[in-house]
């Protein structure tokens, strides 16, 4: 066998894991968007593709005039918002101290702050559940925003002060010698050659905490602070399911976050595992 | 985290002067972080433990130690029995799947061929939406007369194959693997990538000279080579997929008749729908004890020498 024979078989298979990995992973998505779009009827007919009159931006309309979708979008951005400055507030600094600093029991402290993600998050509700309760925080906004906390925390300092290993110690340490304080070599210096991690870090809080069910369906007990995976379960709760405004409402919950998502795609995984590689 | 058991060149080692103010300050840096996981997962977790030997209920303020009543319940309850076993079947074999999916991923991706880098921009769109959106997504192709899997399987003259897959009894718990590899099996071909792709050509260009075929060229150099990866990837998702509450939940909610329970779910049903949180909370237990297990295995294999670089 020549190797351009070989060559052509490998470009072949390789274009076939493509193209079942295409109609596994992003069918499924152009199918809710397309869905969006169609009258309650042509999705009960069953056919793939209906005559042109049964396409509609009814179903968006409802959910955006109708229902209490506005709302929730407005909580679900509001709190997203607060747990990416603060999570990246407190996982920024806490990752320059652990990457930077000379501090006691220092790998015990990375292990011990990692290994918090590994227990449940079911049994960890419970008492947090409590501790809301008597701080008064139960459906709050404050509320939910210190319980997201633990869902990026952990990770985000994990993460970045991977990142963070990677930078040369000559850049912070220059401007130390000139007399920099710690805000201002943080900021002036670590922050703008940082910027790609950190833009990861607070895609992933943003993602998490805009997805999050657990924690908002625990500690939300009103519109006040009801976001969107709690109203879209309960559009498609409802005993006759219109799925076409389920589908615009999915819809609508999914591109903030495929928009955030192409402005860091080429970073992301780099900046999701800069943990793992970092000190190699 | 595979790397901090290494002893990592450390920076201010080279420059070890650091004035007494700037000690203090690496601490004060610190304290926002360690506070909230202190409050709201460190505490949380001893409280849990601890809630685990009482009756506590959610409706009654007052509660009493009941030594290990509620794990001496657990042998004899079916539901907990069921879960914990399917919670293991259901982490295994959806990391095991996931790891060899995102191998032939990142095989194909690695390809140098018009049209993979966009298709690498955009393969990891499932792992960044809500999981919310997505079970509804499913919800929706899976529905009996207006889902698409079932408008497919009719057109390729499968009738007797359609049905509600959440709701059928055998169906229900591999659909629920299916979405957990749409949405991860992207993120492992795609870190997968990343770390093969720091392997030096040279290493491939010199077994080739000694005549090593595509398999032991895998074998040898590129599962050696993103060993590292291999072992955070799977860390982190025996983790997510074990914890993982809110797929099964707002899919199926654990049925049809339980067929679906995992401990993450029974644990939120019994005490958000049956507010016996002693009860859960001992359930919560056990998982903590399962994961410690884990923990403890996986800094075994960590430890152990002879990691080809």
């Amino acid at each position: 066998m020549s190797i351009s024979s070989a060559r052509i078989r490998t470009a072949i298979l390789a274009y076939l894991i493509v193209a079942i990995s295409l109609i596994f992973f992003i069918l499924p998505m152009l199918w809710i968007f397309y869905t969006s779009f169609r009258t309650q009827a042509s999705i009960f007919t069953g056919a793939v593709i209906s005559p042109l009159r049964e396409y509609t931006l009814e179903n968006f309309a409802t959910v955006l005039l109708v229902t209490d979708f506005p709302t929730y979008f407005r909580n679900s951005l509001q709190i997203a918002i607060i747990v990416t400055l603060l999570s990246l507030f407190c996982s920024i600094i806490a990752a320059y101290g652990l990457s930077r600093f000379d501090i006691k029991y220092r790998n015990a402290l990375i292990v011990g702050i990692f290994s918090t993600q590994m227990f449940p998050q079911v049994l960890l509700i419970i008492p947090m559940f409590l501790i809301l309760f008597s701080l008064n925080l139960i459906d709050k906004v404050l509320g939910v925003v210190l319980a997201q906390m633990i869902l990026v925390l952990p990770f985000q300092v994990w993460m970045l002060k991977g990142y963070f290993d990677n930078l040369p110690i000559e850049l912070d340490e220059a401007a130390r010698i000139d007399g920099c304080s710690i805000p201002r070599r943080l900021i002036s210096v670590i922050l703008p050659v940082a910027l790609p991690g950190i833009m990861v870090a607070a895609f992933y809080s943003f993602v998490v905490s805009w997805g999050d069910y657990l924690i908002v369906s625990i500690v939300t007990q009103t519109q006040r602070t009801a976001t969107l995976t709690l109203v879209t379960q309960r559009l498609g709760a409802s005993l006759l399911v219109r799925w076409g405004q389920v589908a615009a409402a999915c819809t609508l919950t999914i591109i903030p976050t495929i928009i955030l998502f192409s402005f860091v795609q080429n970073r992301l995984v780099e900046g999701l595992t800069a943990g793992a590689v970092s000190g190699e | 985290m595979g790397s901090e058991k290494k002893e990592i060149p450390m920076p201010w080692k080279i420059t070890p002067r650091f004035t007494w103010k700037e000690r203090y300050s690496g601490y004060l840096l610190l304290i926002p972080a360690l506070a909230i996981i202190s409050l709201f997962t460190v505490y949380p977790l001893l409280d849990g433990l601890r809630m685990a030997f009482t009756d506590r209920s959610l409706l009654l303020p007052s509660y009493e130690y009941v030594g290990l009543d509620n794990f001496a319940q657990l042998p004899s309850d079916e539901v907990f029995r069921l879960s914990l076993s399917r919670s293991i079947i259901l982490t295994t074999t959806v990391v095991v799947l996931q790891f060899i999916l995102g191998l032939i991923l990142a095989w194909a991706m690695q390809q140098r061929l018009p049209g993979m880098g966009f298709f690498k921009s955009i393969i990891m769109a499932s792992w960044v939406i809500p999981v919310a959106a997505t079970v509804y997504m499913f919800r929706f192709m899976a529905q009996p007369d207006v889902g698409l899997i079932n408008i497919v399987l009719r057109l390729l003259g499968l009738q007797h194959l359609t049905r509600y897959w959440f709701g059928d009894p055998n169906a229900a718990l591999p659909f629920i693997m299916l979405l957990h590899l749409w949405r991860n099996v992207p993120f492992y071909g795609v870190a997968f990538l990343a770390a093969m792709q720091a392997i030096p050509r040279s290493y491939y260009e010199a077994a080739e000279i000694d005549g090593a075929g595509g398999w032991s060229k895998f074998r040898h150099i590129t599962l050696p080579g993103i060993r590292n990866m291999i072992i955070v990837m799977v860390t982190i998702h025996v983790l997510w997929t074990f914890n993982n509450f809110d797929f099964i939940y707002l899919s199926t909610g654990g049925g049809p008749v339980n067929r679906t329970d995992v401990l993450p779910v029974y644990v939120y049903r019994l005490s958000w729908e049956s507010y016996r949180l002693g009860y859960a909370a001992s359930v919560g237990a056990v998982m903590v004890v399962i994961l410690l297990i884990y923990f403890v295995i996986y800094l075994r294999i960590h430890e152990r020498p002879g990691a080809a670089k």
